[in-house]
Formats: C-alpha cells, structure tokens, sequence
C-alpha cells in the first residue's frame, strides 16, 4: 500500500516502524473523592510531575543539552504557574469537579487562548500546555511515565499521532531513521524539530498508526512525502540509490549554505531571501542570508473574509524585520489583481488581469487600502531596515504618485506623534518594460530597485506566463530580457543606486551567472536556492561573468543562449570537481 | 498601592525568556504585582507566565505596573529597571 502526506523533512528512510502511542490517560475510570480528597490528590499529581520534569531537565543539563533542558524548564512553569493553579483550586472547591475534570478545563482553556495569538512563537506554547495537562492527568489516573523516545530498540521510522515538546527532547537522534505522524503541517513542532536535526519527516498522514504496525518494514519518501509498504527489488534499490542522493545534495547545500557568497576575484555578493510570509518556518533561513530581498505581502489578503487592519500588518512587518536586525527587509506594497480571486476584497472579473487593474494601480483606485498597508510599514519601520517597494511600475507618474501616497502617510503619523523611520527607502520593481526603457529616469526618483524578471519576461515577450497554451514561447533565456535588464543595471548603477534581481532568475545558477556579469551584486530567492547560488557565486568570478553575460546579449535565440550557457556551467562545475 | 508606567524595549516584548524572568523575578516580593494595559480593561497577575504570554505585551508598548503589599514600591521599581533594562537584549 502507499500512504502520503506533507513531507516536511527531506529525505529518504528504509526500515522498521516503531509505533509510539501515547495512551490517552484513562481519566473515565476515575473515581472522584470528596472535594478535600481531590485537591489533595491534585496536589500529590503535581508534586509528583514536578518531580519528573525536574529530574529530566536534570538530566539533560548534565549532558549539556541545555536547550532540551528549557524546554522542561517551561514545563515547570506552567506546572506551578499560580493562576492556573488557583483556577484548578478554585473549582475542585466551588464547583465540586474532581481533579482531572479541573486539571483538564484549565489547561484546555488557556491552550486555546494561546491558540488564537497573533505571535507564532506563543501559539507554539499550546503544545506545552497539552504536554503539562497529560502529565498531571496520568499521575492522577495512577499511571506509569509514557514508554520514552529516548530508549529505542534500534534504528526506526517513528510512527505517532502526535510528538509533544517532552517527546522530542527525550528523542534518541541516533536511533530515528524517520518520523510519520498523524497530525501536523510544515510549521508544526515536530515538523521543526525534524528539520533541525535533519531527519526525513512526513506528517499529516491520516490515521496511519491504525495501519501500519511495529516491526513492518516501510519505505518513507520524504521528497515525496509517500510512505510505501511493498515494493521491488528495483524499487528498493532506486530509493536507496535516491536516500544516498538527497544525503549527498544535502551535504553539498550545507557546505555551501553557511559560507559567504564571495566571487573568485573577491567581490561580496550580497544573497538575499523571498518570503511570502512571517511565518518562522520562512525566517529559519534568515542566518544564511543578507536580508529579504522580497518580502511579498498578499499573504495577509489571502483565504479571508476581512481585510487586514493596520496593527495586524504592523505585526507582520515587524516580526520579520526583528529577525533580520540591521540587515535590508524590502517589502514590497501589495501585487493583486483579477488573476486570484480574494474572498476579502470583490475584484471584477478581467479578460486580461496580468494587463488591467492590479497593484499599485488597484491601490490607486483603493486609496483606503494603500494608506493603511503604508501607516503599517511605517510604523514598523522602526524595527529594523525596512525598505519600501512599490511594483507594476509604468511610468514615472506611477513613481511619483505613490510616494505623494506615502508622503501623506508619513505626515499623518507625524502629527499623531507615532515614530516611523524617516531615512526608510524607496524604491520600485522593474518588472514592465517601459520602465526598464526609462531607468535612467527612474533612478532620480527612488533609492533602489530590483527587477522582477518573472514579470519582465512576460511583458517583455507578450507571453502570459498563466497560460499553458503558449508556454513554449516564455523564454527565460530571451536575449532581448538580458538586454534590458543591463540597461537597468547601468541606469542605476551610474547614478549608485542598488538594483537587485528577485525573480526565478536570480535563483538559477545559469542565469544569476549572466545577471553577475550584467553588474547585478544582489541577487533574492526562495529558500532552496541559496546553496546552489552561493556555490557558483563563489566558483566564478567577474570577468568571467562579464564574457558570459556579454555572449548572451549577442545571442540571437533564446535556444542559442541556453545551450551556451548550459556547455559552459558543466565546463565550470567540472572544473571544480 | 504603588504604580508605575513602563515602555516595553527588548525586541522580543513579554514573551519567551523575558517573560519568564520577568515572573521568577516577580515572585521574590511578597506584594501583589499587576500589569495593565492602558486603553483597555485587561490586567494581568506578572506572577504568572501563562497571563504574561496570553497577554502579548510587544516591543514599544508601555504598561502599567502596579503593586500592592508590603514591598509594593521596591517590587515596582525593582521590575520597572528590568523590563526598562531590555532584559539584557538590548
């Protein structure tokens, strides 16, 4: 049989499932005493949890693992926390519950408070909550410590409903070869905890401790996110052959990811990451990177009946420069048009949505919508470096008028006495080429700029990038794309400007080598693109680049560029090897 | 009772660890120790991390501390320095 599910660890595992279930304590069979009985039996469960968390936080700062050991340091906390106390207290006595039923109504009810906080890191707390609650509950119901993750028979493939925070301290690294659960996303507890010690993790794999069993003998894809029962000989042996080359891509991303992307001739690119939200699986990568190149706000739009508020963006905004510190967030103002309907804000349907009503023109028509995502970014200007980035810029009125829009904004905090940065800069996406042809104009206006070049493209070549009818027609090696994007380059650079590359081109290493010689020296992009980028940035060095770059622009076709450029990263990467 | 407003500075406001610290630090006095927040109703006791946390007090708020018992002015100066002081994050 084949299972699947959210692969939120990459690799493969091959072994035996070790089904770890934690017995819901047996609270039904409890039977409830007079009040004083159930406060006293309250708090000999709580004397006794404390004890326990107390000798395994012990324990592991003994063995100098002192982040594990916090963990059950917050589980002390909560265990005493005085409130809670005194509300379980408090209804053992007056409303005459038995101690499991108060234990239980407590932590459930503030386990749902911290669910609904704005801050991920709070809401993560919940998982704490339910751990503290089940340990309290099973010493009321006279049970034994849960069977611990730290004492594995061996190598297996981890199979659980759910891990708690107290599972996976107590988890023997050495002895998982991989982690199946029921429940649970890529920003999931365990999906972290997977991810930082690199084990292949598939999670939200619906009722799959009913189906498999300890002892059998699975295959986990966790590129997949597929976990298979039978199989070929083949089979087996192309998953072993595809375990060894996640592992090895691994350690090649992980050689690279952490250096400093400097070409060979000695010139420090700066290497910059696109987020789509704050979301902290977004801002794990943060440590390898020089800022946020693009920072796209539609998030906040999206699978909602209600706009976002000023303070909701504000948050957003600021968690994200928080994380960054000093280095540049460039937020780019909301990109929304026809093309994906919102449930919090009616669009008219448009023939052509690329071509019509979208961003910065809609926030022209939405003035409301504008000011309020611009009162936001100022406010969270404070934090850190943020950058402002208007996109589907047309023409130079489009340039002005937005930051008539901010200079408004910016005024009226002032006379509301709210802080904002006033050095925070400004700039605009070159992605529509009118403006690329007039970026010696555009420069005198902004601080910066970063080309789109997914869009460039696009409007550049007349392709709708949406459409499968004519996607052979959408180049990413058009000569003519390449062509223009130098002419960015110089415009700005002429006038010592930065301008940047955030599209899919910056993230492919063919490409970010022309892009290099063109004179860009920031390039932004998704997540998984960081090594390969900073491999090649620090192979090559500029000279070098400048050639490749100055042979594609001469290129006729698109076909011709690629093919060049194909022959010569293999003449590269060989070289390397 | 003895009160006192205080900005909020360290970059990761009342939650994680100066959360905590705030708590172990405010149950060394034996006064009751409050927080509130202005322009609105919700106060909060700071002995506990569970009211901390569900509070979600951010960098730049500024709250009220307040403190009633036996030492209510050195508990309130005492946590104003703290939390002024950016919880060693600043």
């Amino acid at each position: 049989m084949n299972y699947s599910g959210t692969a939120v660890s990459e690799g493969v595992a091959i072994g035996t499932v070790y089904l770890y279930q934690r017995a819901r304590p047996q609270i039904e069979a409890y039977s409830a005493g007079t009040p004083a009985e159930e406060a006293a039996a309250y708090d000999a469960a709580s004397l006794a949890a404390r004890a326990e968390l107390e000798t395994l936080r012990e324990r592991l700062l003994s063995a100098g693992d002192q982040e594990k050991a916090d963990i059950f340091g917050a589980h002390l906390e909560l265990l005493t926390d005085e409130v809670m106390d005194g509300e379980i207290r408090e209804a053992i006595r007056e409303e005459g519950l038995s101690a499991p039923q108060a234990v239980e109504r407590v932590f459930t009810a503030y386990a749902a408070l911290l669910s609904q906080m704005d801050d991920p890191l709070i809401r993560e707390r919940e998982m704490d909550l339910r751990d503290v609650c089940g340990r309290l509950l099973r010493g009321l119901a006279g049970e034994a410590e849960e069977p611990s993750l730290s004492r594995l028979p061996g190598p297996v493939i981890l199979v659980a409903e759910d891990l708690l925070p107290s599972d996976t301290a107590a988890l023997d690294r050495e002895h998982v070869l991989g982690i199946v659960t029921e429940v649970g996303g890529s920003t999931s507890h365990t999906a972290i905890i997977a991810r930082s010690h690199e084990i292949p993790a598939v999670l939200g794999v619906r009722e799959i401790c009913r189906l498999l069993h300890t002892g059998q003998e699975i295959i986990l894809d966790a590129v997949e996110g597929t976990i298979r029962t039978e199989w070929s000989e083949e089979e087996r042996a192309s998953y072993e052959k595809k375990r060894r080359q996640v592992l090895r891509r691994q350690a090649r991303a992980k050689q690279y990811l952490a250096c400093t992307p400097v070409t060979r001739d000695g010139v420090r690119i700066e290497v910059e990451l696109n987020i789509a939200s704050a979301d902290p699986k977004e801002l794990e990568p943060a440590r390898y990177t020089d800022g946020v190149g693009l920072f796209r706000s539609e998030f906040l739009y999206m699978g909602r009946d209600q706009l976002p508020d000023e303070e909701e963006q504000f948050q957003a905004y600021r968690r994200v420069l928080l994380a960054y510190g000093d280095r540049p967030v460039v937020l780019r103002t909301m990109d929304i048009g026809g093309d994906k309907p919102l449930e919090c804000l009616e669009l008219p349907k448009e023939d052509n949505p690329f071509l019509g009503n979208r961003a910065l023109r809609l926030c022209f028509q939405r003035p409301e919508l504008f000011h309020t995502q611009l009162r936001a970014a100022l406010r969270a200007s404070v934090f850190g470096n943020l950058w402002l980035m208007f996109p589907m810029v047309a023409s130079i009125e489009d340039i002005r008028r937005a930051k008539e829009a901010l200079r408004k904004a910016r005024e009226e905090l002032g006379a509301q006495g709210i802080p904002y940065a006033p050095g925070m800069k400004v700039g605009i996406m070159v992605e529509i080429p009118s403006i690329a042809l007039l970026a010696d104009k555009a420069a005198q206006e902004v601080d910066f700029a970063s080309i789109g070049t997914n869009d460039l493209v696009q409007y550049t070549t007349a392709v709708d990038r949406g459409n499968p009818e004519v996607r052979q027609y959408y180049q990413t090696f058009h000569p003519a794309v390449f062509r223009l994007i130098g002419m960015v380059v110089r415009a700005f650079s002429q006038q010592g400007k930065p301008v940047g590359v955030c599209g899919e081109m910056g993230g492919n290493p063919l490409t970010a080598a022309v892009l290099l010689g063109l004179g860009i020296r920031r390039l932004s992009m998704g997540a998984a693109s960081l090594a390969p980028i900073k491999e090649l940035v620090c192979a090559i060095d500029c000279e070098q680049a400048r050639e490749i770059a100055e042979t594609v622009c001469a290129c006729s076709t698109a076909q011709e560029a690629e093919e060049y450029l194909r022959g010569w990263f293999d003449h590269l990467i060989c070289q390397e090897e | 009772m003895y009160a006192k407003n205080v900005t909020v500075r360290n970059p990761s406001g009342l939650h994680a660890r100066p959360a905590s610290e705030l708590v172990a630090r405010a149950k060394q006095f034996r006064s009751k120790i409050l927080l509130h927040r202005p322009d609105s109703q919700v106060e909060g006791n700071a002995k506990s991390i569970i009211i901390l946390l569900s509070m979600g007090i951010h960098q730049g708020e500024t709250v009220e501390l307040m403190a009633e018992g036996p030492d209510e002015r050195e508990a309130v100066e005492d946590l104003a320095a703290l939390i002024e002081g950016g919880f060693g994050e600043i």
